[in-house]
Formats: C-alpha cells, structure tokens, sequence
C-alpha cells in the first residue's frame, strides 16, 4: 500500500494506492472517492476475527468511534481510494512497527486491517477530566496507521516531563505514561487561567498535538447557533 | 526522523535523522541495507502519486486573465479586466474592485434558466462586472473557506453541484438540470446546475480540490461532488463490491449512504469536505431550549 497526504494542512486527505488483496479498515464515513476493484464489507469487528467483536464495538462507541467499521479491500492490482476526516485538519500517517501508539477517540481515522485497535480504559480520574473521550483506542501491531486532527499536528519527543492541555492531545507511543493534574500551581487559578486541567506525560516517546481544540470551537460556536 | 523499507523484506523502519547514509543489516531477513537519506526517504513515499498543490494558477483567456492565489484553503480569484470587458458573478462573492469597474446587478437568461438556477441552489440575480472607465481588477471569494477552479468550455457542458458556481465569462449560460429519480438519492438536491456554451467558469468548493481524469470507472460520495463533465454518465447506487446480503447494512451503518458511480470518459472534480458533516459535528453544541 502507497500512501500519500495532499492538500495539507487544512484540507488534507490520504490517498491509497492498493494492490489486489491488500484491505484498510477506515471509520465511518471516512470514503470520499474511489475506483471500482474494491470489495466493501461493514462489519462491527476487525476483519476475519470471529466472534467477540460487539463488546469491543461497544467500547469504540465509548471512545467516540462509530459502533461499525468499513473494511475496503482491493480486488485488483493499482486501486486508489482517498479517505478524508469530518473536520478542517491535518492527516498524519504513521508506520507502527510493532509497537503501540495509544489514540485519542475521534482522531483514529484508518488503519491496516492487521492492526489491533482495541478501546483502553485509562482509569477513573483521567477518563472524567482529560476533556476528550472516557476511552483511548490502543493501536498495536504493524503496518500503516492514520489519524486526523482539528487544526495541524505537531510532534513533540518527550524525554523527562511534558505538559499538554487535554484537548490538544492525537495519538501518544504507549511508552509513555500520562495523569492528568492541574496547569498552575493552584487548582483556582488553573481555571481562572482558562486551562483547567492538563495532562503531565512522563517517559520517553513520541507525542502528537493538534494545534486547536475541538470542544474549545464547539463552545465557542455553540450560543451563536440557533437552539435545537 | 527517516522512514524507509528493507529492499528484500519490505519491513518497515524509523530512524533518528543522524544515521541518513549509513549502512545497517535488516532484523527481520538479516540483508544489508542502506538507509537513505532524508529527501530520499521522502520522494519514495510519495512515488507514482500526483500532488495535491496550493500553486497559484494563472492564465489568460479571451475574455479577461485570471489568478487564483491562497489556495487550497482560501482561494481568491483575481480577474483582469480589459477596457469593455465583463465577468458574470453570483451575487456577494465580489471581495474589492478598482473603481473603473461598474456591477450591475440582475436577471440572466430568461425565467426559465433563472427559476433553473434557483433550484440548483443558487441566486436567481447574476451580477455583471463591466470595466467600463478603463482596465480593472476584480477580486473573488466565495463564501465557504475552500478552493477553487476554472474550466473553459467549448461547446460542451460542465455538472456542478448545487451552490458550486461562482463566476463565467460571456458566452456561458448557467441553468438548472433536472436528476430525475436520480436526485432523490442523491442528498444534495434534486436539481444540478449545467454549465453550456464557450467561455470560463469558476466553481467553489469547502476544501480543496482533487480532479481526477475517469477513464473507466469511479465512484465519489455524493457529498464530495463538486463538477464533472458531461461526457460522463452516472448514477446514485450503494458501494459496489459488497456481498449479498450486506449492502443494506453498509448503507444504514457504514456512513458512506450513497454514491455516484461515473462511467465513461471525462474529469470529476471532488471536494476534500463535506458542510454537512462539520454541521453534524456542530449539532450537539447548539444551545437547547428549555421548554
């Protein structure tokens, strides 16, 4: 599979070249065009697995995923599909190479049907108060993965210490490990302050931000919409 | 960070950049290989793949010259107006003008192509540009943040989607076109715009804009339509390839709802988002009523 991400950064999409047999599993609605040699088949499970499939279906649903995942599989050799996420953004591709990458819910957008993508429980604490998703989609295995993001992804290698407002979070290596605590030295003044509550990484690893905040826009936007 | 592949294994490895030229020996199959160096590693990635671009695009036509800068994500069209010259715009996408230039603002085409236009989606006013006192410059913007493109036609017709024109030249006329059954499907409204004649036209788009030749056969969601040729032919279906049985389920769950399938020889061009599904992200934070 050959990858490629156009339009970056505001407008991007990843656009596939696929030889016959080889499949990605996308989110929902991630389809923007295609060419016709594709087998497409929803299903609530990763592809081929048997049974066992809905209690992690329902945990994705947790995690801000859709319940159903489309597998597109090429039947012919030089398929080309391009994906593209809901939000104005970037698209990040990253290669896991047998590691995990720990995924913020909504910004999982495709993966190769050979990787795991399983829901993670991160614990009471972090779940109420990172802001984001209850659950994070844990990404093992390898082959290509791709996320997207509101605004543009930046990189961040921690080593030691690194400090991240909970809205601004993509995908982390499971390598490092995260609680989430106040940004001030006081737990007022954090809030004053329009921060609220980050979380501290610490390890060493790779870190992926997005440079805006979903739920900041959407509250933002929110009062100068008519009510529902 | 380099990535690259081994050359007879395929596995795939990440490196810190320090070790660009260097020789290693895979893990995997044990055969030596040389780690390429940055733009190296790049170029590989992206072999056999057109760019997407954010290239201003300039050229001259009979009518006028035309710019299109900012692009993918705020395209500004400039036109360049000669001494007589006009452009033909939808109303409120003008952005600033020199003062040679003077916009009148009216009906186009007759009742019928109006009342046409006003089903695509569009404004039943075309306003016209003249550079009446001397050479002018008029710029463009349309109302989503997004691209833009041109196409000249000669003789032919252009599809747009509903909301997708912007400006032509003279010798185009701008009407609806009737889907038939077809447009019930296909989410966007039951009527397209056609484009016919000889001249320019502009078209819009909320993202940026991938053209794609079709020689065969390709499949867009209805949503991402933006234009296409009228050498095409298409119709609205659920995604192909799906095994008995599993085409409603993919239709009711799967979120791609229904597509267009052109056949035939021509150019689509597709939009990079979809309105409605940043709409439906925005949803949940409208205010609720208290009733």
């Amino acid at each position: 599979m050959k990858h490629q991400i156009l339009s970056r950064p505001a407008a991007s999409v990843a656009k596939l070249k696929m030889d016959d047999g080889e499949s990605l599993t996308c989110e929902v609605g991630a389809m923007i065009a295609m060419t016709t040699g594709f087998e497409v088949e929803t299903t609530t499970r990763k592809k081929g697995a048997k049974g066992g499939g809905l209690g992690k279906a329902l945990k994705r649903m947790f995690a801000g995923e859709s319940l159903f995942l489309n597998h597109f599989t090429a039947t012919n050799n030089g398929q080309s599909l391009i994906i593209g996420p809901r939000m104005l953004g970037d698209v990040l591709h990253f290669p896991l190479t047998g590691g995990s990458l720990i995924v913020q819910g909504s910004s999982w957008m495709a993966s190769d049907t050979d990787i795991e993508i399983d829901a993670t429980w991160q614990g009471f604490g972090k779940a109420l108060f990172s802001g984001e998703s209850i659950f994070w989609l844990k990404c093992s295995g390898e082959g290509d993965l791709f996320l997207s993001s509101f605004g543009a992804i930046y990189e961040v290698e921690v080593d030691g210490e690194h400090v991240v407002d909970t809205g601004h979070i993509v995908a982390f290596e499971d390598t490092l490990q995260f609680n989430v605590t106040k940004a001030g030295t006081s737990l007022i003044g954090s809030f004053l302050g329009g921060e609220g509550l980050v979380c501290r990484f610490s390890g060493h690893g790779r870190l992926f931000c997005q440079s805006h905040n979903p739920p900041g826009f959407g509250k933002a936007l929110g009062p100068k919409l008519k009510p529902r | 960070m380099i990535e690259f592949s081994c050359p007879s294994c395929s596995k795939k490895y990440r490196v810190k950049d320090d070790v660009a030229g260097k020789k290693a020996r895979c893990k995997e199959c044990g055969a030596p290989m040389p780690v390429p160096d940055v733009a190296a590693a790049t170029s590989e990635a992206a072999a056999g793949m057109d760019a997407g671009s954010s290239e201003v695009l300039t050229g001259s036509t009979p009518h006028f010259d035309y710019e299109i800068s900012q692009r993918p994500d705020f395209a500004l069209i400039s036109i360049n107006l000669e001494e007589g010259q006009k452009i033909f715009a939808e109303p409120s996408a003008m952005a600033s003008m020199t003062p040679t230039v003077t916009l009148k603002a009216g009906f186009k085409g007759g009742l019928g192509k109006t009342l046409g236009r006003a089903l695509g989606g569009e404004s039943m006013i075309i306003n016209t540009f003249t550079a009446d006192n001397g050479p002018g410059e008029v710029t463009f913007a349309a109302g989503a943040t997004g691209d833009a493109a041109r196409y000249t036609l000669t003789g032919n017709s252009l599809m747009l989607q509903r909301g997708a024109f912007m400006l032509h030249s003279e010798g185009v006329e701008v009407s609806g076109k009737w889907q038939g059954a077809k447009g019930f499907f296909n989410g966007e409204g039951l009527v397209l715009l056609k484009a016919s004649g000889d001249g320019e036209i502009f078209f819009n788009s909320y993202g940026a804009i991938l053209s794609v030749d079709v020689t065969e056969e390709y499949i867009v969601d209805t949503g991402y339509v933006v234009a296409f040729e009228d050498t095409l032919n298409y119709n609205i279906s659920v995604l192909p390839g799906l095994r008995g049985g599993s085409k409603l389920k993919t239709l009711f769950f799967g979120g791609e709802g229904w597509v267009c399938r052109f056949s035939g020889q021509g150019k689509v061009w597709i939009q990079t988002r979809h309105v409605q599904s940043f709409l439906s992200w925005a949803n949940p934070y409208r205010p609720s009523t208290s009733r």
